[in-house]
């Protein structure tokens, strides 16, 4: 008797392309196990795993792990996202572009597997 | 939006989720597509680039499968250690909800009652029905049985009458 019940629309929201919102509490995209609190960013859990396995050396990864990588990956836009912001205001612009990115990337260490990132 | 043709390396994260993160981080700012594209990219190498480190944390500790524990220590030698306390909280509620539900499932199913007493009551209901069957059966084949008599009686009588009534005339 399958202990994990599946919610069909869990399934199918982290298959999908886009994220799709979550109600409070439920369970949308984040995998069979692993339910999160309402948030409208979600990454789609599938296909993180997807790429973690793309690695032929890794071999498992465990449901939850896959989980916690796809928050950090969210947590990593964000971070970007504001840092390549600043260069943008220091141009006196409103539009986010390209070379903002590449500015942070060469200004943040953290940043440096980065570069060299093509398009 | 997967392409069926396309090998792993093709694999991103869909920008759609992706502009939805931009947008929900820098609500009124226009971000130029080549910049939306190049974060796409960082993504995928930022995928790569944790679970790599994690699968060899992975490794040195002898288990066989990457832990949310090995990513985290990944994410810390990396210089992400930042993310750390809110990926923490959120695989905590995963946790917490992963037992409710075990506890919430396994209380379904059994309602109290074990396997054996399930199978034993399912039995019991499947010998039921198929005796209730033969005995329908029966019941149809007596009901034949005289109909076919019946009508047979009738048409002896008919024809013991018909003789009666040749012989007087």
């Amino acid at each position: 008797m399958a202990a994990a019940a599946v919610p069909v629309a869990a399934a199918a929201a982290a298959a999908a392309a886009g994220s799709e919102p979550a109600g409070p509490g439920e369970e949308a995209g984040a995998g069979p196990q692993c339910p999160g609190p309402a948030r409208l960013a979600r990454l789609p859990l599938a296909r993180v795993k997807a790429l973690v396995k793309a690695d032929p050396d890794v071999t498992l990864a465990s449901q939850e792990a896959v989980f916690v990588l796809a928050r950090a990956t969210e947590l990593f836009v964000e971070t970007i996202a504001k840092d390549a912001y600043v260069y943008a205001q220091q141009g006196k612009r409103k539009t986010l572009q390209r070379k903002d990115l590449d500015n942070a990337i060469e200004a943040i260490d953290e940043f440096a597997f980065l570069e060299g990132t093509l398009d | 939006m997967a392409s069926s043709s396309g090998n792993d390396d093709d694999l991103t994260i869909p920008r759609a989720a992706i502009n939805k993160m931009i947008k929900e981080t820098l609500p009124n700012v226009r971000v130029a597509n080549d910049a939306r594209e190049l974060v796409v990219n960082c993504c995928t190498e930022f995928i790569h680039l944790i679970s790599s480190e994690a699968n060899e944390i992975c490794n040195k500790s002898e288990k066989k499968t990457i832990s949310p524990e090995h990513v985290i220590q990944a994410l810390e030698s990396l210089g992400f250690g930042s993310y750390i306390s809110e990926v923490k909280e959120v695989l905590q509620e995963c946790k917490t909800v992963a037992l409710k539900r075990r506890k919430a499932s396994s209380r379904l199913e059994n309602l109290g009652i074990p396997e054996e007493e399930l199978l034993r009551q399912q039995q019991e209901l499947f010998a039921k029905v198929s005796e209730e069957a033969i005995q329908a059966q029966e019941t149809a084949r007596k009901y034949c049985v005289r109909a076919f008599t019946r009508s047979l009686l009738s048409q002896s009588s008919l024809c013991h009458l018909s003789q009666i009534v040749c012989e007087r005339f």
